[in-house]
């Protein structure tokens, strides 16, 4: 099945070269991949819902990743998408297991093939919802 | 089958979400939700958005989505992108072109993409429409790819069509002259604040008047959707065009014709996937289909001999009433 | 000076024409006999696609004339650097860019770097203040401080500089956006004038450019690009009438780069932004010399070491054209373009940061030989986070070292006349006329911003960038290329004082509380009427913040009387 990802830049963070590097390569991993540009956790969910997505890939460079980031996947599960939520950007090593413990599958750093984050998300995502 | 209704009874995104992505992949589950949907016809008016590419369709759905929401109406939108031959996979960008849509409540976003088809839409975008028309969609706004070539499909599944362009279209209306001109209910010129827009709109007029079209005449608006200037007329332009459908009776007509047009587009789905399994499950296939390769025996007569074939053994197993 | 004619011209090129007949013959004997068959043959390139030669010569530089093509120092056509004296006359400014938490903290920050050497102070501030909201405002959660010092309102400039000389040392605030740069400069010149000192004396910089908010960096809530253009000609207009020693733009080459583009490219697109705001500075009245000598640029140096070498210096000969030429500039000091450098933080790596310390410093000595006038070092743990107090003072530590141990400041610009970086000084400089000449065909700088045509050029070079690092065709130490067997670098991050969000969110409490608020709704309304007018919004913008009217409640009006903007990105 096609696996469908909705990636947003969380909050105010302005730098998008990342994320739209990353959705253009994941394109050419096969996937399909809705872009949002820059969103909040709240739209960013509702995005995923409307959208079917398997992935909510999130990218960050702004230092707002433990408030944010642990936010989408909160209200992600609130409202019942169990959809594989990911990370990247610059993220201190520390603040890692924080994210992972509040439910974000995996964190990315700058430095990542995107060939090893296409992996990662077909090795996880769930096939079926309904 | 009682799951399916619960999903449309609840009337929550999440459930519509749920159930728009079983159509979109086809799964095996999207059988059962598109019967139920179909007995389940609403009143949207649908309404296809094509034209070039950078003619802002996207830009102008979002205008139109905004106001439209602001009245109380419940609005779908399915955008429409293109998947990469090469590697199957899609951008589908149009949702940046409409985040002042993300804190609308009642507006719904689907993104499709084409996934092989060719002809303006995705696979799935006419199962996609008959879903939201089932979950109560007061309007339907479809934006198709927009890659610059012909995009027939839409008038398949559209009511209303708006074509958008750009002033200065020179070339491109040459191309267009050759066939979408006439198809469009709606003509928009974008951008509108740029130079050229007067000629744009009055060599439309010409090429209006030399189709010699009978019954409505199809007005041409001008807008800068940026700056959502002329949306409000163009909704109104909308809206008079259904009108005119129901008063004509087109728009039964037209819902008539589509279940037709949609029982025949499934008829050839089913039986070429029927096809390709059969040929799969009988070894002899293989043999005569490396024949016509080679040039030994030619495409006409085994594709008659497959597909009597097929029909033959369904004949034996079914008493002949039906495929499935 | 050019009052020759071609006969004359034949005379002033640097090598006999017969001379160079005789290396261009000689030089294919060589390629014939000695090089060819050769480990190394194949096509080499630039960063940004010139084709680079084994090896040059006079015949690649035949057509120069010494003195109307390259010169003296501090004269036309300025390739050789802005000022006749160069480093032995002013030290290129070391500049660290500080900025987190509440202006209390940062100010201690400034005070411990000015300990140290810097000479000068350089502020971010957080994405709240960039993007126009106010501490309080639920858009800026978990962004307050984070990145930069959050600002809300006079009191925290005020603050900010608290015990600063800011009539003795230079100021240099990153503020972005036109938006933020109009409401931080009315704040800024608002206290020196409480402080009693004269605008005059006040020297610094700001960012100012439409193009980071409307290109570089995506966001919610972006102004229309007409109206983000119209705030960053308006700060430069009041900057060249009221704060003669002030450079009210500087533009950004460096994060378009950062962003995804060659250093061609980087050059092109400022220049053509500094052409567009004398175009419409002169519409309103100006003369070109009134403002031109306060634009200042804002280069980022990559790896490519003489590439970006070259570009320094081919960057001011077109600078130097477009006054001259097309604006007819007068004044000396509108011909020549001043820069400030920072080195890139993009190629820094997260694997084995340590060497991020050789990069910095390569990339800052070519700086200095590109005749920079301001430097920052980026530290190298910036893939981690802002710099630690260790990383920045080794940044500081190594702009020290170039300035002092390696004497390349000694002569000016000491790399010309060699064949290789002339050539490529034309070749570049070529190539940013041509990219000019691109966008101006497009309609200029904010057309192809508007049409999204500008964000598709940055998009394509990223993506083939970073198709270019995974399949190894672009080399990076540690990363691709010798890959480094270090599991986990241990790094000390800088962390950011956790409680700046709420000590920030109270004093704008009480800020609030205590203002008289007729008078602050006074100063917005009358701000809100000049929007649609055809007039310079500063003196109203300082009016408001006078009044205690924070930055959010001032750009809220942007936002409502510009209208909102959608980025053009696919």
């Amino acid at each position: 099945m096609q696996i469908k990802v909705v990636m947003s830049k969380l909050g105010l963070d302005i730098h998008w070269r990342g994320a739209l590097v990353v959705s253009r390569m994941l394109r050419d991993e096969g996937m399909e991949v809705v872009y949002l540009g820059n969103q909040f956790p709240e739209q960013i969910v509702d995005a995923a819902i409307q959208e079917g997505a398997d992935v909510i890939g999130l990218s960050t460079l702004g230092g707002n990743h433990l408030t944010l980031g642990p936010k989408v996947v909160q209200i992600a599960r609130e409202k019942g998408v169990d959809a594989l939520i990911i990370m990247g950007g610059v993220i201190p090593e520390d603040d890692i297991p924080a994210l992972k413990e509040a439910g974000i599958a995996e964190v990315f750093g700058p430095e990542t093939r995107i060939e090893s984050i296409a992996d990662f998300i077909r090795s996880h995502v769930k096939n079926t919802i309904a | 089958m009682e799951k399916i209704a619960e999903y449309f009874d609840k009337k929550d995104d999440v459930s519509l979400g749920k159930l728009l992505k079983e159509v979109e992949n086809e799964t095996p589950i999207s059988f059962d939700i598109l019967k139920h949907s179909s007995m389940r016809k609403g009143k949207a008016h649908i309404v296809g958005i094509t034209g070039p590419p950078g003619s802002g369709k996207s830009t102008l759905v979002s205008k139109i989505c905004k106001q439209l929401a602001a009245k109380g109406l419940q609005i779908g939108v399915v955008c429409i992108d293109p998947t990469s031959p090469f590697t199957q996979g899609a951008l589908l960008g149009d949702r940046i072109r409409m985040q002042e849509l993300a804190k609308t409540p009642n507006v719904f976003i689907k993104s499709l993409a084409t996934r092989g088809n060719l002809g303006g839409l995705a696979a799935s975008a006419a199962d996609v429409v008959q879903v939201l028309d089932a979950y109560e969609k007061d309007v339907i706004l479809i934006e198709t790819v927009g890659v610059g070539q012909v995009e027939f499909d839409v008038l398949g599944i559209a009511d209303t069509i708006v074509l958008v362009n750009v002033p200065g279209l020179g070339d491109t209306l040459q191309t267009l002259k050759a066939g979408i001109m006439e198809i469009a209910d709606l003509y928009v010129i974008n951008q509108a604040d740029r130079p050229g827009a007067n000629e744009s709109v009055k060599d439309l007029k010409m090429m209006i008047r030399e189709s010699g079209k009978v019954g409505w005449q199809p007005p041409i608006l001008q807008t800068v959707a940026t700056e959502e200037k002329g949306v409000k007329e163009l909704i109104e332009s909308i809206h008079e065009h259904k009108a005119h459908l129901k008063s004509t009776n087109l728009w039964k007509e037209k819902r008539q014709e589509r279940n037709v047009a949609r029982l025949d587009t499934m008829i050839q789905g089913l039986l070429s996937r029927k096809v390709e399994e059969y040929i799969k499950e009988e070894d002899g296939w293989q043999h005569r289909i490396q024949e016509v390769k080679e040039g030994k025996t030619d495409p006409f007569t085994v594709s008659h001999e497959i597909v009597n074939g097929l029909i033959h053994k369904n004949n034996s197993k079914s008493g002949g009433r039906y495929v499935k | 000076m050019s009052n020759n004619t071609t006969n004359i011209n034949q005379e002033k090129k640097l090598f006999d024409q017969e001379v160079i007949k005789e290396i261009k013959a000689q030089k294919e004997r060589w390629q014939e006999n000695t090089v060819k068959g050769k480990v190394g043959e194949g096509d080499y390139y630039s960063d940004s696609g010139i084709p680079i030669d084994l090896l040059y010569t006079p015949e690649d530089i035949k057509d120069i004339d010494y003195l109307k093509d390259i010169g003296f120092s501090g004269q036309a056509p300025y390739v050789r650097g802005v000022y006749p004296n160069m480093y032995r006359g002013r030290l290129f400014t070391v500049r660290q860019i500080a900025g987190y938490g509440t202006p209390e903290d940062t100010n201690e920050r400034f005070k411990f770097l000015l300990k140290n050497g810097a000479t000068g102070t350089s502020v971010v501030l957080d994405l709240p203040t960039i993007r126009g909201y106010d501490s309080d405002d639920p858009e800026g959660e978990g962004h307050v401080g984070a990145a930069g010092v959050a600002i809300d309102s006079i009191e925290d400039i005020e603050a900010l500089y608290d015990g600063i000389p800011i009539d003795e040392i230079s100021s240099n605030i990153v503020t972005h956006l036109p938006s933020t740069t109009v409401v931080i400069m009315a704040m800024f010149a608002a206290m020196a004038e409480k402080k009693g000192i004269p605008l005059e004396k006040l020297s610094g910089t700001n960012q100012n450019d439409f193009l980071m908010e409307t290109a570089i960096g995506s966001s919610l809530e972006v102004l229309p690009p007409k109206a983000s253009f119209r705030l960053q000609c308006d700060a430069i207009e009041y900057a060249s009438q009221n704060l003669p020693r002030w450079n009210p733009v500087s533009y950004n080459g460096y994060n378009l780069r950062e962003a995804g583009t060659t250093a061609v490219q980087e050059v092109a697109c400022a220049i053509a932004n500094a052409i567009a705001t004398s175009e419409e500075l002169i519409r309103r009245g100006n003369n070109i010399d009134d403002f031109a000598k306060r634009l200042s640029f804002f280069w980022n140096l990559f790896n490519d070491f003489f590439e970006e070498i070259a570009k320094c210096r081919a960057s001011r000969l077109v600078w130097h054209e477009v006054m001259k030429d097309r604006f007819n500039a007068q004044h000396p000091k509108s011909h020549l373009m001043r820069f400030h450098v920072q080195t890139a933080g993009i190629t820094l790596t997260k694997v084995e940061p340590l060497n991020n310390i050789a990069r910095s410093a390569i990339q800052g000595l070519a700086a200095v030989l590109g005749g920079a006038q301001s430097l920052h070092v980026d530290s190298y743990d910036e893939a981690y986070s802002a710099p630690t107090e260790e990383s920045a003072l080794i940044s500081i530590r190594t702009q020290q070292i170039i300035q002092t141990e390696t004497n390349v400041v000694n002569t000016v610009d000491p790399l010309a006349g060699s064949y290789f970086v002339e050539h490529l000084t034309r070749e570049m400089a070529q190539r940013i006329r041509d990219y000019i000449a691109e966008i101006e065909s497009k309609g200029g700088i904010v057309s192809v911003v508007e049409s999204g045509w500008l964000h598709r050029e940055i998009s394509d070079f990223a993506y083939e960038m970073q198709k270019n690092i995974e399949n190894g065709e672009h080399k990076i130490v540690g990363l691709n290329y010798f890959p480094s067997e270090q599991s986990e670098t241990k790094v000390e991050v800088f962390r950011y004082p956790e409680s700046a969000e709420r000590r920030q969110k109270e004093k704008l409490q009480k800020l609030r509380a205590k203002r008289d608020q007729a008078k602050v709704e006074a100063a917005i309304n009358v701000l809100r009427e000049k929007c649609h007018e055809d007039v310079n919004l500063m003196p109203y913008i300082k009016e408001a913040v006078l009044a205690y009217a924070t930055l959010g409640e001032i750009e809220e009006v942007f936002r409502e009387e510009f209208g909102l903007w959608q980025f053009p990105l696919a």
